[in-house]
């Protein structure tokens, strides 16, 4: 692909999404509490003396009458537990399916994504930490309810919907309600979360939706309690469970200069994937650019992911790719067989394809992925 | 060494016909409180010690809790016209919380005329969120504008209340309403987060005074009401030192959790170690043998 090409298509996609949403990442200025949402929480327990106890990530808030969890928007309202958030998107765009990322799955497809405010860690280096570190009330929303984002998809012709950009564990109810209205309509889900999730409400999620991208952002219990304020073992057992049931799993690391880039964390990390959930499922070495609270650091370099990468094959994975490089020959899909290209990308361009029936079309290997 | 000093101004009967207060009776005490701190013989005297005349004041009250257990609007208004009444314009005096629908709902009436005391949230329009990222130690956050750009010197008119995560909520963790994010700060018992918070540019370099509203104390079951556990105190605290105040108050709730015969917050893991931690990064102190409690009845 030329350049002028790539950035002839790059801008189509921008457009596409920016037309939807012209007021996401707005100001701060923000609207009347009265515009939230009051209905009862999934999961949480109650205590007596109006406290509840949530039970929807491994945080387990312990939450007095009017206090609201680490997420920001779940409340405690005399004693019952309720999200302020379900029906209230901050963020709609249409983006490829490709920049989730997801590489084995309806490649050339786009996808409508949506998001609440609001995030149950608090990651250093969010890049999305305008929406996902505030509260509901601090950041223009949308009434969007279910039944509005299905009719979205249907009209800009997406096959699916991500729930993305925060962390869609905190709008869980707006999220499974919507999934379950969307499989009405053959429309498939996907979920890009941080896996920072109880098993409970996630082996009821994966009932509704069709992919998950987990996030490991690390290997390191330090690096989680310092760096993103959550637990690593938690992620790694969504990992194991995502992994056992019918829905596609993909695994993100982004790669920070001197925080989680060491050969070493990363050799085990791959190791414990391949021994838990096998060499199938895709793992994306992403690039992490300065942002938020961690300003501090270079962008990553190319040499370091190229590091990861190689590593993560010598450990026997077979789909490793290398993020936030566009054009980088490691963003396209090799079949472990024969070697070659099965899915070319550059970018978030799909430049060719070269499967039949999810099988490699030189060498019949099967592909892993849902392809359509 | 200097002492740092802690004024406790008891006024029985203050609360005693139902709900009312008996704003003599308050004004009592403000005055007393004032003067036991500063040592002058007048209320405009003892002002003038902590504020400059054309200082922009901001009074942080704590309304989280709805109408039961609220920095009280006659407290409150009290202090205001005490100040308005000695040397500070009253078109320079904010009264304020994170958003007016807490306020109106902890009996607050919002004013945003030119004239007078101000009485608002952050969430009205022109105030907000708009000073940008402030990074400061574990703390990310970005700071009501009224906190960081409105007003010049700082009030924090707290609560005293028992809190099931840190343990005690007073003067310092008032502070956690100047910011977006305080949900974000109350793993590890609110540690080091109060502190730190505390220490940022906005508030340390504002903050002249720490007022406890004690006239109800929430000692156990906090920070929302719980009637069984709210003890119609009477009493005001007074101090320059925002850690002193507070540990004075810490003192005063586990006080009363004995007589009911509670637990200790130690007991209950929840000891409020932040103290620790702001006397370390010398916001004040937080030993018995450092502070000078002066304790008086009007």
């Amino acid at each position: 692909m030329k350049r002028r090409q790539f950035l002839k298509s790059a801008g189509a996609s921008f457009i596409a999404s920016s037309s939807l949403t012209p007021y996401f990442m707005d100001s701060f200025a923000f609207g009347e509490y009265a515009n939230l949402s009051k209905v009862e929480a999934r999961y949480y327990k109650k205590h007596p003396d109006r406290e509840i106890e949530c039970t929807l990530c491994p945080r387990f808030c312990k939450l007095g009458d009017k206090e609201r969890g680490y997420c920001g928007v779940r409340e405690n309202i005399g004693g019952k537990y309720y999200t302020l958030v379900y029906g209230k998107a901050c963020a709609i765009h249409v983006d490829p399916i490709e920049k989730k990322p997801f590489f084995h799955f309806l490649p050339k497809t786009n996808a409508l994504s949506i998001a609440t405010a609001g995030c149950n860690v608090n990651c250093k280096f969010c890049q999305n930490w305008e929406i996902s570190q505030v509260r509901p009330e601090q950041v223009r929303h949308y009434d969007f309810p279910p039944s509005s984002v299905v009719n979205y998809a249907q009209k800009y012709k997406c096959p699916s919907i991500a729930y993305t950009y925060t962390e869609p564990v905190i709008f869980f109810e707006y999220m499974f309600d919507t999934s379950v209205e969307a499989r009405r309509k053959r429309i498939r889900n996907v979920v890009i979360t941080g896996g920072h999730i109880n098993p409970e409400p996630l082996q009821d999620l994966i009932k509704v939706v069709d992919a998950i991208k987990i996030d490991l952002k690390s290997f390191s219990g330090d690096f989680y309690h310092s760096y993103v304020k959550g637990k690593l073992e938690p992620v790694l057992e969504a990992i194991k469970i995502v992994n056992r049931s019918d829905t596609w799993l993909e695994i993100v690391y982004l790669v920070i200069p001197t925080l989680n880039d060491r050969p070493e964390e990363i050799r085990k990390m791959c190791r414990w994937l391949r021994k838990e959930i096998g060499p199938d499922v895709p793992v994306h070495f992403s690039r992490f650019h300065p942002m938020y609270l961690v300003k501090n650091l270079p962008p990553t370099p190319v040499s370091t992911l190229e590091k990861a990468h190689k590593v993560a094959l010598e450990e026997g994975l077979h789909y490793v790719y290398i993020g936030n490089i566009p054009g980088h020959k490691a963003e396209s899909t090799y079949c472990p067989s024969c070697k070659n290209i099965v899915v070319k990308r550059v970018g978030y361009q799909i430049m060719k394809i070269e499967l039949s029936g999810g099988k490699c079309r030189f060498c019949r290997t099967p592909i892993p992925g849902i392809w359509s | 060494m200097k002492l740092s000093k802690v004024a406790i101004v008891r006024g029985r009967g203050v609360l005693s016909s139902g709900s009312m207060i008996d704003q003599k009776k308050l004004i009592q005490m403000y005055t007393r409180g004032f003067q036991i701190l500063t040592e002058q013989s007048s209320l405009r005297e003892s002002v003038s010690v902590f504020f400059r005349p054309r200082e922009r004041i901001g009074i942080k009250i704590n309304t989280i809790a709805g109408r039961k257990l609220t920095s009280r609007p006659e407290a409150t208004i009290c202090l205001s016209n005490i100040l308005s009444e000695n040397g500070i314009q009253g078109k320079n005096i904010i009264i304020w919380d994170r958003t007016n629908r807490e306020l109106r709902e902890a009996g607050y009436r919002l004013n945003l005329s030119g004239a007078g005391v101000k009485i608002f949230g952050t969430d009205t329009d022109g105030a907000g969120y708009n000073s940008g990222l402030i990074s400061h130690l574990n703390i990310g956050s970005i700071f009501s504008s009224i906190q960081s750009e409105l007003i010049t010197a700082s009030i924090s008119f707290a609560v005293l209340k028992d809190h099931g995560l840190a343990g005690v909520t007073a003067g310092m963790k008032n502070y956690f309403g100047t910011i977006h994010n305080p949900n974000k700060y109350h793993d590890d018992n609110c540690n080091p987060f109060i502190p730190e918070l505390f220490d940022s540019k906005f508030i340390k370099r504002k903050h002249k005074l720490s007022i406890l509203d004690c006239l109800i104390v929430q000692y156990h079951r906090g920070p929302s009401f719980h009637s069984p556990w709210a003890k119609r105190y009477e009493a005001l605290i007074f101090s320059s030192d925002p850690v002193a105040a507070d540990f004075v108050g810490w003192q005063i709730i586990e006080k009363l959790r004995a007589e009911k015969g509670l637990p200790s917050l130690k007991e209950e893991n929840r000891e409020p170690q932040y103290f620790i931690t702001a006397e370390k990064m010398g916001l004040g102190r937080a030993q018995s043998k450092f502070i000078q409690i002066i304790e008086e009845e009007v």
